[in-house]
């Protein structure tokens, strides 16, 4: 038999060769059969480059095979295995153990918050698709003929949704959401980008009806403004700033009869008047009058505990011209940026 | 009702209940009744889809369309599916960019598969591509746009034009999620995180799919005439790879047996930008941008094998060109580098931005200042589920789409950006086949009896029960390092005889597990367990026909058989189970216009 030609080409030497470490994890466990929960410590040895997934998978395939968790694609982009670690939402697979050995620290992996848990680190995620799909997830063109190619949208149109379009639907924003902990049915940060998604898409001819379902209870005006989805969000998708385009939609709209819409204006008016924002007036015109006065006992405790600003202050601030230069600067640049460009549009998109 | 969530515990009670003493409840939603045998829950739809990512979405929503009652099910939630890591793009002929005709997108494609793809396929393929994207687009895709509005066109590998639709690098992921938002419109039934275990055929029928359902526990057998099978790849075979955990070959294995053969399983294609640390794809469109790969020298060692299209040459190429400077000693620590840093910051962040903050999260590197290290790694299975060009296999009734299947368009190498589109083209075809044969038959009468799903139940019960041996991971990591070290871009008669006694072996110890989980409810032990089985069965599949096929074709590389041979195995190789061994076969290719030819880049 003739000699093979380059025979070493077969095997990759030192294929495997990685600097390893030792790292230690405090596990929230769950059991659905006894419904107890407790933690469990466990110490692995891993790659360096190890992430928390990969911790997981050395305690699973060396200590513990009961251990269950969600995983697939490990690069971020499945949205399996968001999970708490050390109390904020995380994709496991997304962040690397090295900083915590380094640190000597042990981290803690709990499952994520705001939606049961049914197992260990595996949540129920109905509640959550249950509210993607409130947002009627899809593209709407309705009548309006289809072209033979593809709808013609500029890039520049294109890019308004780009944010919004790598939602990857892992939950993290909706376990750190402040809002939904009060109030389960508020929509939540992923749903809001999501429909986000659609009311600035270009080819999207359903703008008006899906901002006045959601301008209605639990909707947009509901967030808190905490900005714990843009914190925590893996894929820098910042629902809260999808929130705010969806007040700016509304407003455009003329949807401006919310609380939480009346609420916003008062911050604008003010402002733009005065220079400040006078609180005095915030509560009578968010919630009218009548309410206002309802709420009297309660603003009476509030200024007992010093909580409320002296109403008399001055009504104008000094440079309020300077306010008012900085808000036609912002108007002008709002007017300078592509407009969402649809068919209601005067530089509507048409296909070939 | 209370069908779901009966603890393991009590496993013999459930046996008897499940094959003799079982209450049938009966709902009639529909004209589809719902029995419930107290534990097991049993269905009725017209047709199953098993999968549900690119290929799976497509075909139900498809069938939807046509009328019939159609459901899916999937061991993840859609769109945790792997179709959403594909990166680059997918390839159609608009010729939006230059001038292009399917013409010339079928050869490049023919070409690519070294003449073993199967024209008449390819054609289709190639014809109907544009139709496709242009419904995509429709349905609301976000794909990257031209100055002039048009969907824009990028460079790939061995294409003749610029070809490739994409959405920067994350075009699988904007796809998955618009065929998701898709099946939310079109209210298709989805039975997530059901794991199947067996597709059974009655009578020479398809008859339907045993599936345990991992969030509740219990086994349930949903009927269904036509069951169309878009499990994807099965990459987790290898170690070094770009496949999600979830890519473990469970279509294949579920199709072999039920008794439908794997076709050219020895084609495995190896991506040539993989990461190191954990086989993290870098998409090819980092070199369609114009990226360069060098050695640790600084040289762009493409210039010896493919002098003229250089690092866009096609995979199986570049892969065997990087793999020998590794082996050579002229890698950097079991690399090559992929280098990006001349591309400028500002096409980086707008062409590139999911790849770039890959490599900073998985390879330490910025590329916009330094290299990434790369190296080949296991990425498609061009092989899978023999079926013809509308996903029928030989089971009436049983089909199969997009990475699973096996048409053949990608022959011996798949080029880049072909994977998306035909998920899309054969996982259309396929929803309409199948709706379209159900109108024509209506009810074949197939049906899993009841004594079926008890020894299924028996055997699901076994392997939970079970706790003597190894655990399902430490099995699976060695099966991976055997096939990366004997089975891989280069291969020989001799790693691969000892690559295949070692699977044999392994086969064998993987017969009882270490099972730590015995509960019912998100036993991922257990399911682990059944993808380990189906990884063994499709890696004995592979390197079986490996050993086989004396000569180098696309992908397969023999260094003891380094020519093509089209005299002796210009065929495809057909991989039957025969009391679960492997047993070979051989079918022709198809070629119509294009008679096979050297090929070079």
């Amino acid at each position: 038999m003739t000699e093979i030609k380059n025979a070493h080409f077969t095997t990759l030497k030192g294929a495997y060769d990685t600097e390893k470490m030792e790292a230690t994890l405090r596990v929230r466990r769950y059991d659905p059969e006894t419904k107890k929960s407790r933690f469990d410590n466990f110490t692995v040895t891993i790659p360096v480059t190890a992430s928390v997934l990969d911790a997981l998978d050395a305690i699973k395939d060396t200590h513990d095979g009961t251990l269950s968790y969600r995983k697939s694609c490990r690069m971020a982009v499945c949205g399996s295995c968001g999970m708490r670690v050390d109390g904020g939402a995380a994709l496991a697979c997304k962040t690397p153990m090295k900083k915590f050995v380094d640190a000597g620290h042990t981290i803690t992996v709990s499952p994520m918050g705001n939606l049961p848990v049914i197992k260990d680190l595996v949540v129920d995620m109905a509640p959550f698709w249950q509210k993607i799909r409130a947002v009627k997830p899809y593209l709407d063109t309705r009548d309006v003929d289809v072209p033979e190619k593809e709808w013609r949208v500029e890039p520049a149109a294109s890019d308004q949704i780009h944010k919004e379009s790598l939602c990857i639907l892992c939950g993290c924003c909706v376990s750190e959401c402040n809002s939904m902990e009060s109030d389960p049915e508020f929509l939540g940060p992923a749903a809001l980008a999501k429909a986000y998604r659609f009311v600035g898409d270009a080819r999207d001819q359903d703008t008006r009806e899906r901002l006045r379902d959601l301008n209605g209870a639990h909707g947009i005006w509901d967030c808190t403004r905490c900005y714990f989805c843009n914190q925590r969000c893996p894929k820098h998708v910042d629902p809260r700033d999808a929130i705010a385009k969806l007040g700016a939609e509304s407003f455009k709209e003329g949807f401006t009869r919310d609380e939480g819409a009346k609420h916003a204006k008062v911050f604008v008016d003010s402002t733009y008047k005065g220079g400040y924002l006078r609180e005095t007036e915030l509560v009578p015109k968010t919630i009218g009058p009548v309410n206002a006065i309802k709420d009297m006992p309660f603003a009476l405790q509030l200024a007992r505990a010093g909580k409320v600003p002296n109403p008399l202050s001055p009504h104008k601030a000094k440079d309020n011209d300077e306010v008012k230069r900085l808000w036609k600067l912002l108007e002008k640049e709002a007017k300078g940026q592509p407009r969402r460009a649809n068919a209601k549009h005067p530089d509507a998109v048409q296909g070939d | 009702m209370n069908c779901n969530g009966t603890e393991f515990a009590n496993r013999d009670a459930c046996h008897v209940l499940a094959g003799i003493r079982h209450h049938t409840y009966s709902a009639y939603t529909r004209g589809i009744a719902v029995h419930c045998f107290r534990r097991f829950l049993v269905i009725r739809h017209d047709v199953i889809v098993l999968g549900a990512g690119l290929a799976g979405m497509r075909a139900a929503i498809e069938a939807k369309r046509a009328g019939v009652d159609v459901a899916v099910i999937s061991k993840l939630h859609p769109t945790r599916s792997h179709s959403g890591a594909a990166e680059g793009g997918i390839n159609a002929a608009l010729g939006n960019a230059t001038e292009d005709s399917p013409a010339t997108h079928a050869f490049d494609t023919v070409k690519g598969s070294d003449y073993l793809g199967d024209q008449d396929a390819i054609e289709i393929f190639a014809q109907e591509a544009p139709g496709d994207i242009y419904e995509l687009e429709h349905m609301g895709a976000i794909f990257t746009r031209a100055a002039d509005g048009k969907l824009a066109q990028r460079p790939f590998g061995a294409a003749g034009a610029p070809r490739t639709i994409y959405s920067a690098d994350i075009t699988g992921h904007v796809l998955i999620h618009v065929l998701y938002e898709q099946l939310v419109k079109h209210e298709i039934k989805v039975y997530e995180e059901f794991f199947a275990t067996q597709v059974v055929v009655d009578g020479g029928q398809c008859a339907g799919v045993i599936a345990w359902d991992t969030q509740r526990g219990g086994l349930h057998a949903i009927q269904a005439n036509h069951v169309i099978l878009a499990t994807g790849g099965v990459g987790r075979m290898y170690y070094g790879t770009t496949n999600a955990f979830a890519c473990t070959g469970d279509g294949m294995s579920l199709a072999w047996n039920a008794g439908v053969p794997l076709k050219d399983m020895e084609f495995l294609q190896f991506h040539p930008t993989t990461l190191k640390s954990n086989g993290v794809l870098i998409t090819e469109g980092c070199r369609g941008e114009g990226g360069y790969l060098r050695n640790k020298d600084g040289d762009r060692f493409m210039v010896a094998d493919a002098p003229n299209a250089m690092e866009l040459a096609s995979r199986d190429v570049v892969s065997r060109a990087e793999w020998k400077e590794i082996a050579d000693g002229r890698g950097v620590d079991g690399c090559v580098m992929l280098d990006l840093t001349h591309l400028g910051w500002k096409k980086l962040q707008s062409r590139l931005p999911g790849s770039r903050e890959l490599a900073m999260d998985y390879a330490g590197v910025d590329p916009i200042e330094q290299p990434i290290p790369v190296r080949p790694g296991a990425h498609y299975m061009m092989g899978g589920v023999d079926c013809d060009v509308w996903g029928e296999t030989i089971v009436p009734g049983l089909w199969a789409a997009g990475e699973v299947s096996c048409v053949s368009i990608h022959g011996a190498n798949r080029l880049g950006g072909n994977s998306l589109m035909e998920t899309v083209v054969f996982g259309r075809r396929a929803g309409q086949a199948a709706a379209e044969r159900v109108k024509e038959q209506g009810d074949t009468g197939a049906r899993i009896e009841a004594s079926v799903l008890a020894d299924e139940d028996r055997r699901i019960a076994a392997i939970v029960g079970n706790s003597e041996g190894e655990r399902p991971g430490v099995l699976r990591e060695e099966l991976a390092k055997t096939m990366y070290d004997k089975a891989g871009v280069y291969r020989t008669e001799e790693a691969l005889t000892e690559c295949k006694e070692k699977v044999v072996e392994l086969r064998e110890r993987a017969k009882t597990l270490k099972i730590d989980d015995h509960g019912s409810i998100f036993n991922t032990d257990l399911t682990s367990a059944i993808e380990l089985n189906s990884l063994l069965e499709c890696a004995d599949c592979l390197v079986t026909s490996a050993l086989a096929r004396k000569e180098s074709r696309g992908a397969h590389s023999r260094l003891d058989h380094t020519e093509r041979d089209d005299d002796h195995w210009l065929k495809h190789t057909l991989n039957w189970n025969d009391n679960g061994e492997v047993r070979l076969d051989y079918k022709p290719v198809t070629i119509t216009k294009h008679q096979p030819l050297a090929r070079s880049y």
